[in-house]
């Protein structure tokens, strides 16, 4: 007992000496109920993830493992360790542990997520398409990280389908909005990777036509176009860049994001018309 | 079926448990509501309200009014300019409990007075007249406007009551604009300890019924509101309760998401982030969203909102928690490098406010308090000061010095969790509970002040700070219609082409804003006025050169 209350004590100290905010309160607090229960699997689970929540992903796997030894059967343990095997990159480990939660519930989306992300680490993408696809069709909300991930995994398994990847993005701009940022950058990247010239300008005026300051989508269409050899279509956005920051706010011409972009408008000017 | 006495018995039971932690006014005040409600006839069939109505998604034509029965009945809205008069309705006729009326075709600035009910009869109004919506100005309106901001309030507690008294006592006996709240700003954990629907209604709704009736409430997500919420999912009670713009419908850019999204208020843009669920990579989807975003913003004001605090050395640590340090590492350069002016935190529960900073990412034990000419990481003279106008001075931008911000970690508002406290960047850092007021408004020198207070649960602004903006919303100079080579005058619609005596003019070619050729011609005056209104490159080619100039045709 002597001995329980001196751990108490150190630890009490130590919290106080090396505090790091209300979580390691929290885990010496849940740390003091260990030793008043140390047989208790609940509280294991829950310090566990404590230490999840504060990136101690060693000290939380242990106490998962101890939770689970102590007779800890709720599925909820496994999602939580295939969570830790996935953060810590053990990818083999973290698919065990989520194929044995969606034995007990195989219709969980965020376990099924999760399956998709580890197979692709796995580059078992084909399962991992199969997982996603899941995932998309039954996810209440979907949100653009989800669109983005699968449409990364369909490019994963085979990177020649961009009539699929763009699929996917086409079906996020229908389900979430046909301006959401996210995917229509997604889908200039993979025009533009694809080799879909036409279609990668047209995706530039896009983004000209619907924003109210320009300046930065002027710039980027030019250096593309640049990219691309078509250096006068390039002295032509290059000069609308220009007028755009012209025309600014004078408060908005004095911020650094301005001047560093006015740097890059004349040094792409100078390259560009080397090509002129 | 409970018999009254019995409810009345339980009710009793209840406030006289309540009252051995509250005050005892909050328990008469209970056992009052109570005893009216018991007393209120009743009918078999009556529908009650249990929650609501709160106001969400203000744009400067629309407001979306939300409420719950507790029986499934249509949603109906009543409203008008006039109390007397509420003579224009929204209707939906499903038959729900968690009722949600979007009602649009509204002017901008202006008080619509408002009642809820279904189509037999009102469940909720207000005859005196405070339940009203006042839609948001137009964007760029440059006017006053207060935001009342709440940091980790969620403790339904005596704390939290305290704290919002005070700030409706501050807020009632204002000189100017008195009881006027544009909106409130909740900076996530707004219901402990796992944001659950009943620890929504009890530290949420319950608290702060008054004011939800007549001022939008905005969020960002908080962990402890993360626990039952699932980002991934945008659903659970955080994402059920609230409705935000995704796509952009209260201004700003789409982000397809309730987790991270913008809207204007006035002459401010205010930028709301998920520090706690979403990727804060660089390059992720956030980030690119939030650089877009702030990037096509005009508005002279921009304002961001998350829950994990750029500095703290309070209940949390900014130099070890992993979200506080890739916010601030990853999105803080780039929002600071676009003119981020004010930055709004929670998650410590205490009160800790920056000196005018700009350029420290790093830890607390590299802040240099020298201003930035200096290799420092303050912003003009007054920047390592108190930022008030009694002390050292006020904190200054103007059109040509535009960087600066002051970062408040303010979540107290519903309880104290103490901490080191000595943040280097830090002017201030208190362990007391309290609320912040941000208020912009004219400096009478054709700028603004934005100030921001931090009221205290005992009624005390124990700090306070103003930024001061030169030359709001004056344009940078008269547009260029007239160079060497062109002169535009709008009066008449031509163009002008102007080219040396030894030169000899062959083509004239107008290019969109697309870069497409839309126009052509040999003549040195080339009409314009049928064209689009817009900016235009113009290429000029003479026997000798070729110009290229840009010009708006207006």
């Amino acid at each position: 007992m002597n001995r329980k209350l001196i751990v108490i004590a150190f630890l009490f100290l130590s919290v106080q000496m090396f505090s790091h905010g209300n979580l390691s309160e929290r885990i010496l607090i849940k740390t003091i109920e260990i030793l008043e229960n140390p047989n208790n699997y609940r509280l294991y689970y829950e310090r566990g993830f404590l230490y999840q929540q504060h990136v101690d992903y060693e000290e939380a796997l242990a106490d998962y493992v101890k939770s689970e030894s102590l007779g800890n059967s709720n599925k909820d343990l496994k999602l939580r360790m295939a969570e830790i095997h996935y953060l810590t990159e053990d990818y083999c480990n973290a698919l065990a542990q989520i194929e044995i939660y969606l034995d007990v519930d195989s219709i969980d989306v965020i376990a099924k997520k999760l399956e998709a992300k580890i197979l692709f680490k796995l580059k078992a993408y084909e399962k991992s398409i199969k997982a996603y696809r899941y995932v998309m069709n039954n996810m209440i909300d979907v949100r653009p990280e989800d669109i983005l991930e699968y449409a990364n995994i369909i490019l994963a398994e085979n990177n020649k389908n961009y009539e699929g990847a763009l699929d996917v993005i086409e079906f996020g701009l229908q389900e979430l909005g046909p301006n959401t940022l996210s995917l229509q950058l997604k889908k200039l990247e993979f025009l533009k990777e694809f080799g879909q010239v036409e279609n990668a300008i047209e995706q530039y005026n896009y983004f000209i036509l619907q924003y109210k300051r320009k300046e930065f989508w002027y710039y980027k269409k030019a250096k593309y176009l640049s990219e691309i050899d078509k250096p006068f279509e390039a002295k032509i956005a290059l000069k609308l860049a220009t007028s755009a920051i012209a025309n600014l706010d004078s408060k908005y011409q004095h911020m650094t994001s301005i001047i560093e972009l006015k740097d890059q408008i004349k040094n792409l000017e100078s390259l560009n018309n080397q090509k002129l | 079926m409970i018999k009254k006495s019995v409810l009345l018995l339980l009710i009793l039971s209840t406030t006289l448990s309540f009252s051995q932690t509250a005050s005892n006014q909050v328990a008469i005040e209970e056992l009052n509501a109570a005893i009216n409600y018991v007393n209120l006839p009743k009918e078999t069939n009556s529908i009650a309200v249990e929650r609501g109505p709160y106001l969400q998604s203000g744009t400067p034509t629309s407001v979306v009014v939300k409420w719950r029965t507790d029986v499934g009945t249509e949603s109906v809205v009543n409203y008008g300019t006039q109390l007397s008069s509420l003579s224009k309705n929204e209707t939906n006729t499903t038959l729900t409990t968690e009722h949600e009326v979007t009602v649009s075709g509204l002017e901008p600035n202006t008080k619509y007075y408002f009642n809820i009910g279904n189509k037999s009869k009102v469940l909720s109004e207000s005859v005196s007249g405070d339940m009203y919506i006042i839609t948001a100005p137009t964007a760029g309106t440059k006017q006053f406007v207060r935001a009342w901001i709440l940091g980790d309030a969620g403790t339904a507690n005596n704390n939290q009551r305290n704290v919002r008294d005070a700030y409706y006592k501050y807020v009632d006996a204002a000189s100017e604009n008195t009881g006027k709240t544009d909106m409130m700003l909740f900076l996530g954990d707004n219901a402990y300890s796992t944001g659950t629907d009943v620890e929504y209604q009890n530290a949420f709704f319950d608290i702060y019924d008054d004011m939800f009736k007549k001022s939008v409430a905005w969020s960002c997500l908080g962990n402890h509101d993360g626990k039952t919420a699932d980002s991934a999912k945008q659903s659970g009670p955080y994402y059920d309760i609230f409705t935000f713009p995704t796509a952009a419908e209260a201004g700003g850019t789409a982000s397809g998401t309730e987790a991270y999204y913008s809207f204007d208020y006035a002459n401010i843009h205010f930028i709301i982030l998920d520090s706690h669920h979403t990727s804060r990579d660089i390059g992720g989807a956030m980030y690119n969203w939030t650089q877009t975003d702030i990037q096509n913003t005009t508005q002279d004001w921009i304002v961001t909102l998350f829950h994990h605090p750029i500095y703290t050395k309070g209940s949390h640590d900014s130099d070890t928690e992993d979200r506080l340090i890739e916010m601030r590492n990853n999105f803080m350069p780039m929002m600071e490098d676009n003119g981020v002016d004010l930055i709004l935190n929670g998650h410590s529960h205490s009160y800790e406010r920056s000196y005018f900073l700009n350029g420290h990412y790093g830890f607390a034990n590299t802040f240099n308090p020298d201003e930035i000419t200096s290799g420092g990481h303050t912003v003009g003279a007054t920047g390592s000061g108190d930022g008030k106008a009694e002390g050292d001075g006020i904190y200054q931008k103007t059109n040509e010095t535009t960087e600066g911000a002051v970062y408040i970690t303010t979540g107290s508002a519903g309880k104290i969790s103490g901490g080191d406290l000595d943040h280097q960047a830090m002017s201030v850092s208190l362990n007391k509970l309290g609320s912040c007021v941000m208020e912009v408004e004219d400096d009478g020198l054709g700028g603004q002040n934005l100030t921001v207070k931090f009221i205290r649960e005992n009624d005390k602004v124990d700090d306070y700070f103003t930024i001061n903006k030169k030359g709001i919303a004056l344009k940078s100079k008269a547009v260029t219609h007239k160079s060497d080579v062109l002169s535009y005058n709008s009066d008449n619609g031509l163009v002008s082409i102007i080219v040396n005596t030894n030169e000899r003019l062959k083509k004239v070619k107008f290019y969109n804003n697309i870069g497409k050729k839309v126009k052509k011609s040999r003549k040195a005056v080339v009409d314009v006025a049928k064209m689009t209104k817009g900016t235009y490159v113009v290429e000029i080619i003479t026997n000798k050169n070729t110009y290229t100039e840009s010009v708006i045709i207006e």
